[in-house]
């Protein structure tokens, strides 16, 4: 997967517009970045990368790039 | 053997949809709160109405029925986080309310959504061990007394409500169980100052914000992330560890029915666990999550729905705070 269909699953994901997540993003201060935003993370990893994401993986996510890391 | 006689249950009249908690966080609409949760409405206790109270109305219905009499109940095992009273026992006062015999025992099982499987192998024991004939087993939860009006994480997910189920000698048979706990993970689910740890004072009733959630010490806080990665690590193993002992391959369970959390998680659960869509059941849109009561209440609605026949194989699994679980095979 390419970093841009990767960001794109992700704008999708939060509901966001084509084009305005970048991966300097930092997630505090993303409004979507709430707590069904990280549900969805997880299920949205394990069924378009196979992986398991934790709370705990999530904790040590500050930017957009980590998330984007983690998908490998 | 033992087996569950009877199941009824009763939701409190006031309803708090999607829509009116829209009203309140901006940022969800009610689709949104829908789309993630399966839940469009919850039914939430009066001021004055507490578990007890939710528990005599459910029992009531119990007894309404002709086949069984209150007489005939030997014990109350009642399952509850939010007592009347620290002391005395509540299942003492249901008891009175409902004017069974004095020559009972009685006793409170302090369990959220792993309750009801936990309040099983107790009922079972108490039967198998002819301790009791009738066990009277009530799951009755009032969440909603403990939620900041402005948590979004709780108020959309958290229905109050109560169930009344009678263990016997024949009915739907009972086990084997699997259970499992992990103190670890008492920050994820917490009401911090609820208790001799931590006393109430002006400071812990202080309401204060988390990430756009205001909530004080004296109310519930849950780490939702963590309570699903939770689900994800122990519910699979304990389904697994279950069928193991029953002897059974996952195909030969007719119906699955898990605590009914929020049915975005357990969509995933299912998946994960590779269970047929068309034999896990879900039915949570109008109650939410009643928390100990949701198993019952779900298991309740599908033998009505005859979504369960005669002659099936039934998991149930029960997760959550504590952390706690427990998973038990049912045959009717």
């Amino acid at each position: 997967m390419t970093a841009t269909e990767k960001l794109a699953l992700l704008e999708d994901m939060l509901e966001m517009d084509e084009g305005t997540l970048s991966p300097e993003t930092e997630l505090e201060a993303l409004e979507e970045w709430d707590s069904m935003a990280k549900l969805s993370l997880i299920v949205l990893i394990d069924d378009e990368c196979g992986k398991t994401l934790t709370s705990d993986d999530i904790k040590g996510f500050k930017t957009i790039q980590d998330i984007l890391n983690f998908m490998g | 053997m033992a087996g569950i006689r009877r199941i009824e249950y009763y939701l409190p009249e006031q309803v708090v949809t999607n829509d009116d908690l829209a009203e309140v966080f901006e940022t969800w609409s009610a689709e949104k709160i829908y789309k993630k949760t399966g839940i469009a409405s919850r039914h939430i206790a009066a001021e004055n109405e507490t578990a007890l109270d939710l528990a005599e109305k459910a029992c009531v219905k119990v007894f309404n029925e002709v086949a069984i009499n209150k007489e005939e109940i030997d014990f109350l095992v009642f399952v509850t986080q939010n007592p009347d009273y620290r002391l005395p026992t509540t299942a003492c006062l249901l008891q009175d309310r409902l004017g069974l015999r004095k020559g009972i025992g009685a006793f409170d099982i302090n369990l959220g959504c792993s309750g009801f499987i936990y309040g099983l192998a107790v009922a079972k024991s108490l039967v198998d061990a002819k301790l009791a004939s009738n066990v009277l087993l009530v799951t009755s939860e009032i969440y909603s007394k403990y939620i900041n009006e402005l948590d979004r994480s709780t108020r959309t997910i958290f229905g109050d409500g109560a169930a009344a189920t009678v263990v016997g000698i024949d009915g739907i048979q009972i086990g084997p169980f699997d259970f499992g706990t992990d103190g670890s993970g008492e920050d994820a689910f917490k009401i911090p100052a609820s208790g001799a740890r931590i006393p109430q004072t002006e400071e812990t009733s202080k309401v204060l914000e988390d990430n756009g959630n205001w909530r004080s010490q004296e109310q519930i806080f849950m780490d939702g992330t963590e309570i699903f990665s939770f689900t994800l690590r122990e519910v699979p193993e304990s389904v697994n560890r279950v069928l193991e002992k029953a002897g059974l391959k996952l195909e030969e369970v007719d119906q699955f029915i898990f605590h009914q959390a929020n049915q975005f998680m357990l969509n995933h659960l299912r998946h994960v666990i590779g269970i047929d869509k068309k034999k896990f059941y879900i039915n949570m849109a109008d109650t939410g999550n009643t928390v100990s009561a949701s198993i019952p209440i779900a298991l309740k609605r599908a033998l009505d729905e005859k979504v369960i026949g005669e002659n099936q194989t039934v998991l149930l699994s029960g997760f959550g705070v504590g952390l706690s679980w427990g998973t038990v095979i049912l045959k009717t």
